[in-house]
């Protein structure tokens, strides 16, 4: 089967090609495996990237595909980092705590060393008990089927009662956008038990590979991300190279016709929907790990809206186009206010790129909408085409 | 005037002075007494001073009350070099003229780093300011009277009801005599001896709602709680407690029957723990190897070993505590003795709760009115550029906070503040209009058959407008200050408030409202907008220009925006990232009114806002809560009105 | 192993012989929310650095800025934390405002043994190996600001305002608890919390004032940052509580805050700081007329965690100084103990638990929004585990001693060397 959809669809060998040959030339280059010529910092950066191409992915085939401009899906993100966090945070913390006490006179009792081990958690946000959602987070088996269950339930459920009402078009984004604004407000109460705006952190720290160092789990993490990306890549094309495929595309194009055409749109939808929320909650579990540090902030209202922008500069509907998008945006923001692009003066006044970067970047997404509406993907085709022309 | 004021108070003085003190009379001289309590005059505290001030007052010198009186008012300085006391001439000046405390004649100069000033704090002002009262009450200033009553209200002493009893008796001036009646039930309850006087003042207070009402009512009902074998005899007893109920939980009753030495403590897991760890011999506790306990089973085990063995405490059983907690009585008292007096307080306390609690959801509504009718405001723009016209204006945030800084720029250029504000309100529509045409005609008429393009678009603006007022403002915050008559609150009493600058938003709000109304339904700009937005084709083939219209259409609504960012900002603080904080919230507003309809943004506002404020009031120690739970209120109600609360039908209402 | 130390100390050196110049990264948020407070810190720390260059660089090499934007995004603090570490090989990181922030970059310096200088007050309950923390501990702050109310102003009943993370949180239950241990009982004190610029006051004051209907003195205790102080302002100027009816002490409340509104209406509501700019000394006349100069601004004041970063500044200089390296062990071994006069009079002291001795400044708000001091406590060693809660209060933090950040002084082992995050 994935044969076929290797010859249907050009851009799947290309990609996997680009990806593997990324691979290997960022692990050449490594401080864990290579010559040490990229730094730790920018082989996580990388591996933040291709989880936010991961995400970008999804969000062209709920948006580019299906027609659904979620405002949302930065949601489904965080809480795949949530879901893995409690589990990092915990074990992590359990670990210290467990040595600490092992060193004193009566052995700790099992409640001992979770009361203790809350308590180092929680104290930082003034409380000291386990909150309820925390059941999970002793088990890696269970956070990690957390990861896919939790965004995917949430995804469901909203996606239920959305299509069920025909809530569609700007209607829905907006109320994607309150969806992700809602849940950003009740992870910032200190009392949901998440720890508020300070949120879970130092989980760029694996509980069980204290020893190996970040050179080497950088580049662990950057492999995973690049698997999942690249298995996500070919599943994505071979959905929407079939039938499914093009029933998701006539939804996108006129919803009614599809629908008196005898096909059940809601649940199409609801099932990209839900299918691109578990895609953003794992690719969620995979980049906070690498930033270190998730919390509600990273799932308010304008994350969710960048990731739109990101597809919309990659260009919709063409997978490829939303890894690009994604894969440029992020890395051009990252260089442009790291204080590493030199200054440039004119004299008279000094463009300092930090402080204009945002303009630049809000004025390219206009050009970007008015002058290149298929966007950077939409160059790909232009030139692919010229070749065979 | 100062003369007229200081030979008053040299004769009130006179006249009022308590006995002299032995010890007052070894000074003869103001600067002398000072500098034998330099330490406590330079440092003064709240604690501290009245053994000052004692002295002060007893030394019966004539400069006294004006030395208090400049005291307190933070104009007496200390020279680092020798401690002496001085007055200055003139504050702020380089060097400062010191001036002798007691002749008033000049006597040198200091730069400001040679002397401190004595900033008494207010704690050390208040005490000060009683014992001013003496010389006050009997100045011929009513204003001196009045800051005498405002003395004791602030501290009232058993001392000063005979005092203002007679000064209720002999009042002239109608303003002084009304500020003193109110402050004599207040007394009379708190300080008076005869428990008849006491409650008839009590009686007085019924229905009264004001905050020193019930300041002067709640005291007398405070209680202390106690335990003991039976009741006491002759105590106010409030009620009696029942273990395990909710005002005292079992567990909280055991504790006080431990407090008191009425029953054995407990044994928590970690003092069990120690005791174990105090008794490890030969790597083993009660006969367990220490290695097994690990649980609290074995731990139990191994305690019970130490028992048997004479080595522990025994804990007491559930049995035994609940025998304990069954043969006590725990019980309420009140610190009032008098049952006459707790009762009256109880019976009018009761009336005037209930009359609070009316009165508390007026106010509650009146402050659901008022968020609404900002998110009104910030949301209505968008009710126009969004509601009418479909467009999806991701910066109309930005317009909002442009116009605040317009607001703020004009307010730098024009000093008097309600001038300024009149002229910002035409200059901020000015300008955010102007934006919004240029808007309109260089980016979004393009999108017109894109509408979730125009979403990315006008993100893009958004954000790079954001940074472009940070690059010209700063990140500072700048104030934006309403005039004088809108600094205030309209009051009914002392539960219903509501400020002014929020009244005059939501006059505001109505007039938009009216306004637009009337535009949309009963000028012929209204019509061709409605009828651009129903079917631009055939308003085209009519006659009409659409393209004008959209630019027209959109302008007003950007317009409205900014005068709503110069209320908005009047309230709120102006930041780069002030339209922002709103955008979310306005396309709830408008979505859930229904998208269209001015009317429909209003009444989605008014759910908005009142739901809000409701919630809050359920659970008033967490705003943010009241915020989740108002938007996922939103997202079900979408569910089941999906096309708002006030629908189009028809051709209108596709999508 | 003692090949490698040597290995590794060479590869310092020669590092060093290579960038032959000495560098200072600055990670300061320059947009974002909170770009209002941070943006100032990062022309103070170039201000510094510009004077240092002036009088001559240090150690005989010119120091050179680096300044990132995290842009108020906390997992970028991380990851610039470690660009300035790895990539522009900075010597001292001075920078972050928010707990989250500083609770973000904390597992990245103490990987890499970088060092830090964190120059806000905070909720403490922390100290790390490789963070100098020159703002004020809660005992420096809170606990003489509610000592000042119970024994001056007599307050009986407290609201503890704040905005809804970790500072706020932190700090009110260790008040809380200071509370209780005072007298007061749990009923009279009322808390609430709101989210970050909130605006929207006018119940909650309502409240604070009802708290009155005691007949008890009211008094709140202000822990609410940012924007939404100028509505919660604003709505005690409009409902007319003035610092005379219920006083307010606020701990976020500087200068610079109060430069965005109008004060009049403000007078005598209090805030506590370890410096105000009122503060008559002539350091602090030269600081802040080379603030001015360096800015270009006359209007522009100057608050604590400036302050703090020019204490800090001026400690590591010192102890780079003394060192003869910029090697970050060979630093944090001389800064033990260091002294830089305060610029509100007397010399702040770097203790072994990472924290500065300050004095404690309580000020009245002036109508030209300026504070006047009324109270200057003698300077206070900063307590980096309060003593307040009973299970902070068996820990110690002792880095040249016990070599331990978190020691636990019952059990007497060391909880964990790295610190909490």
């Amino acid at each position: 089967m994935s044969g076929s959809i290797f010859t249907r669809n050009r851009s799947v060998p290309i990609f996997i090609a680009a990806l593997t040959l990324l691979a290997l030339v960022v692990t050449i280059l490594s401080e864990g495996y290579g010559t040490g010529a990229l730094s730790v910092s920018f082989t996580k950066v990388l591996g933040m990237t291709l989880c936010l191409c991961l995400a970008a992915l999804a969000m062209d085939l709920v948006w580019g595909y299906c027609g659904i401009l979620s405002l949302g899906h930065f949601a489904f993100f965080g809480l795949g980092g949530y879901m893995i966090g409690m589990w990092l945070m915990t074990a992590r913390t359990e670990a210290v705590v467990r040595a600490n006490l092992g060193s004193a006179v009566i052995p700790p009792t099992e409640a001992e060393i979770s009361t203790a081990t809350a308590l180092q958690i929680f104290s930082v946000v003034g409380a000291q008990d386990w909150p309820w959602m925390w059941a999970a987070s002793g088990s890696l088996i269970l956070s990690l089927l957390l990861v896919v269950l939790v965004p995917g339930a949430l995804a469901l459920v909203f996606g239920w009662l959305a299509f069920r009402s025909r809530v569609t078009g700007v209607y829905l984004s907006i109320l994607t956008q309150a969806m992700t604004l809602a849940l950003s407000l009740y992870l910032f109460q200190n009392d949901t038990g998440l720890r508020g705006n300070n949120g879970l952190s130092g989980l760029q720290n694996i509980p069980g590979l204290e020893t190996v160092g970040q050179a080497r789990i950088s580049i662990w993490f950057f492999w995973a991300s690049a698997l999942a990306l690249g298995l996500a890549y070919i599943a994505a094309a071979w959905m929407v190279s079939g039938k499914f495929g093009n029933i998701i595309r006539g939804i996108r194009d006129d919803e009614q016709r599809v629908r008196f055409l005898g096909y059940r749109v809601e649940g199409y939808k609801l099932f990209v929907f839900t299918l691109t929320g578990v895609l953003c909650g794992i690719a969620g579990a995979l980049y906070y790990p690498q930033a270190g540090i998730i919390n509600p902030d990273e799932i308010a209202p304008i994350a969710s809206i960048y990731l739109a922008v990101w597809v919309a500069i990659g260009g919709r509907g063409r997978l490829y186009g939303a890894v690009i998008g994604a894969a440029v945006v992020s890395l051009l923001s990252t260089y442009f206010t790291g204080g590493r692009a030199p200054n440039i003066d004119f004299g008279f006044y000094e463009i300092d790129w930090v402080d204009w970067w945002p303009v630049l970047l809000g004025l390219g997404f206009v050009l970007v909408t008015l002058f290149a509406p298929k966007g950077l993907g939409g160059l790909v085709d232009y030139i692919v085409r010229k070749d065979r022309a | 005037m100062i003369r007229l004021f200081l030979t008053v108070l040299f004769g009130a003085c006179l006249i009022l002075a308590p006995a002299p003190r032995a010890t007052a009379q070894d000074a003869d001289d103001l600067q002398a007494l000072l500098q034998s309590q330099a330490e406590l005059v330079a440092d003064a505290s709240r604690r501290t001073v009245q053994e000052v001030l004692d002295l002060l007052i007893a030394s019966d010198l004539p400069e006294v009350p004006a030395f208090l009186a400049r005291w307190q008012a933070r104009e007496v300085y200390q020279r680092d070099s020798d401690g002496m006391f001085f007055y200055v001439a003139e504050e702020g000046a380089s060097p400062l003229t010191l001036i002798d405390i007691t002749s008033g004649e000049p006597a040198g100069t200091a730069t400001s780093r040679e002397v401190s000033q004595l900033r008494p704090n207010r704690g050390v002002q208040t005490v000060i300011a009683t014992a001013l009262v003496q010389f006050q009450l009997a100045s011929d200033d009513p204003v001196d009277r009045l800051a005498a009553l405002d003395a004791i209200g602030s501290a009232p002493e058993d001392s000063h009801l005979p005092i203002l009893r007679d000064l209720v008796a002999t009042e002239t001036d109608a303003d002084v005599l009304e500020v003193a009646e109110v402050l004599l039930p207040r007394l009379v309850i708190a300080f008076d001896a005869d428990d008849a006087d006491r409650v008839a003042a009590i009686e007085s207070l019924a229905g009264n709602v004001n905050l020193a009402a019930r300041a002067a009512l709640n005291p007398l009902l405070v209680t202390a709680t106690g335990v003991a074998e039976t009741l006491p005899e002759g105590e106010n007893i409030a009620r009696v407690l029942e273990p395990g109920s909710t005002a005292l939980p079992r567990d909280v009753a055991y504790a006080m029957l431990v407090e008191a030495d009425l029953a054995p403590p407990l044994l928590p897991r970690d003092a069990q723990r120690d005791v174990l760890a105090a008794n490890v011999v030969e790597g083993r506790v009660g006969g367990l190897p220490v290695g097994q306990l690990d649980t609290e089973a074995a731990r139990d085990r191994a305690y019970a070993a130490l028992f048997e063995a004479g080595l522990a405490e025994p804990a007491p059983s559930e049995a035994e505590i609940d025998a304990s907690l069954a043969s006590h009585v725990f019980f309420e008292t009140y610190r009032e003795p008098s049952v006459a007096v707790t009762d009256a307080a109880r019976a009018t306390l009761d009336g005037i709760e209930m009359r609070v609690g009316l009165w508390r959801v007026l106010d509650l509504s009146l402050d659901g009115l008022s968020l609404a009718s900002i998110y009104f405001l910030a949301a209505i723009g968008l009710a126009i550029t969004f509601g009418v016209m479909g467009v999806i204006n991701m910066a109309h945030g930005e317009f909002i906070m442009i116009g605040a800084y317009t607001g703020y720029v004009v307010q730098t250029l024009v000093p008097d503040y309600t001038a300024s504000i009149a002229i910002a309100i035409p200059l901020a529509f000015a300008v955010t209009f102007a934006g919004g045409v240029a808007m309109e005609r260089l980016v979004i008429r393009w999108l017109y058959h894109r509408p979730l393009e125009t979403l990315l678009a006008t993100f893009g603006i958004s954000i790079a407008l954001q940074q472009i007022v940070r690059q010209i403002f700063g990140t500072q915050a700048r104030p934006l200050t309403p005039p004088d008559w809108l600094a205030g609150s309209v009051a009914i009493n002392d539960v219903v408030s509501i400020s002014s600058i929020r009244v005059a938003i939501f006059l505001l709000g109505a007039v938009f409202f009216v306004t637009l109304w009337l535009i949309l339904n009963r000028t012929r700009l209204g019509l061709e907008v409605r009828a651009v937005t129903q079917n631009p084709r055939m308003a085209a083939s009519m006659g009409i220009n659409p393209d004008r219209i959209n630019m027209l259409t959109f302008g007003l609504g950007s317009g409205i925006a900014g005068i709503a960012g110069v209320a908005i900002g009047l309230f709120a603080q102006v930041v780069p990232d002030l339209g922002s904080n709103y955008i979310v919230q306005s396309f709830m507003t408008v979505v859930v009114g229904g998208v269209g309809n001015i009317f429909g943004t209003l009444i989605g506002a008014g759910m908005i806002g009142g739901l809000q404020k409701f919630i809050e009031w359920l659970n008033p120690s967490n705003t943010l809560a009241a915020q989740t739970y108002m938007i996922l209120f939103v997202i079900l109600f979408i569910q089941f009105r999906p096309r708002g609360i006030i629908a189009l039908r028809g051709r209108a209402a596709g999508d | 192993m003692r090949k490698l130390l040597l290995a590794s100390a060479l590869s310092v050196v020669t590092a060093h012989a290579a960038s032959a110049e000495i560098r200072v990264g600055i990670l300061h948020s320059l947009t974002g929310t909170m770009a209002i407070s941070e943006t100032t810190l990062r022309d103070v720390m170039l201000m510094l650095i510009e004077q240092q260059n002036a009088a001559g660089g240090l150690l005989g090499e010119e120091i050179v800025p680096v300044v990132v934007d995290p842009a108020s995004d906390w997992p970028l603090f991380a990851e610039r934390a470690r660009e300035l570490l790895t990539v522009h090989e900075v010597d001292v990181i001075f920078g972050a405002w928010t707990s989250v922030s500083r609770k973000s970059v904390l597992p990245v310096i103490e990987e890499l043994n970088g060092l830090m200088f964190y120059p806000v007050q905070y909720e403490g309950e922390e100290s790390s190996r490789n963070v100098f923390y020159t703002g004020a501990a809660p005992n420096q702050q809170a606990i003489p600001a509610v000592d000042y109310y119970l024994e001056e102003l007599g307050v009986e009943v407290f609201a503890l305002l704040g905005t809804d993370y970790v500072y706020p949180r932190t700090t009110n239950r260790i008040l809380e608890q200071y509370l209780l241990d005072a007298g007061i009982p749990q009923e009279n004190i009322f808390v609430n919390y709101t989210p970050f610029g909130h605006s929207d006051w006018s119940s909650i004051v309502s409240d604070v004032v009802a708290l009155g209907a005691g007949g008890q003195q009211v008094g709140v205790i202000s822990t609410i940052n940012g924007d939404a102080n100028v509505g919660f302002y604003a709505e005690l100027a409009a409902q007319g509580v003035a610092a005379d009816d219920i006083p307010v002490v606020a701990f976020s409340v500087g200068e610079e805050e109060l430069a965005g509104f109008d004060t009049t209406p403000l007078a005598g509501h209090l805030a506590a700081w370890n410096y105000f700019m009122s503060a008559d000394t002539p350091e602090n006349e030269a600081f802040i007329t080379a603030w001015h100069e360096f800015i270009g601004d006359e209007a522009r004041p100057t608050n604590d965690p400036m302050e703090a970063h020019y204490i800090g500044f001026n400690m590591w200089v010192q102890a780079v100084e003394a060192a003869g390296t910029t090697d970050v062990d060979a630093v944090r071994d001389a800064m033990y103990g260091i002294e830089v006069p305060n610029l509100t009079g007397g010399t702040a002291v770097m203790l072994p638990n990472h924290h500065l001795t300050k004095p404690v400044l309580i000020g009245e708000i002036r109508p030209d929004g300026q504070f006047d001091i009324i109270s200057q406590t003698d300077p206070v060693p900063g307590d980096a585990w309060t003593d307040f809660l009973p299970e902070s209060a068996v820990l110690d933090s002792d880095w040249p001693g016990l070599g331990c950040g978190m020691y636990n002084t019952e059990t007497e082992t060391c909880v964990q060397i790295e610190s909490n995050y």
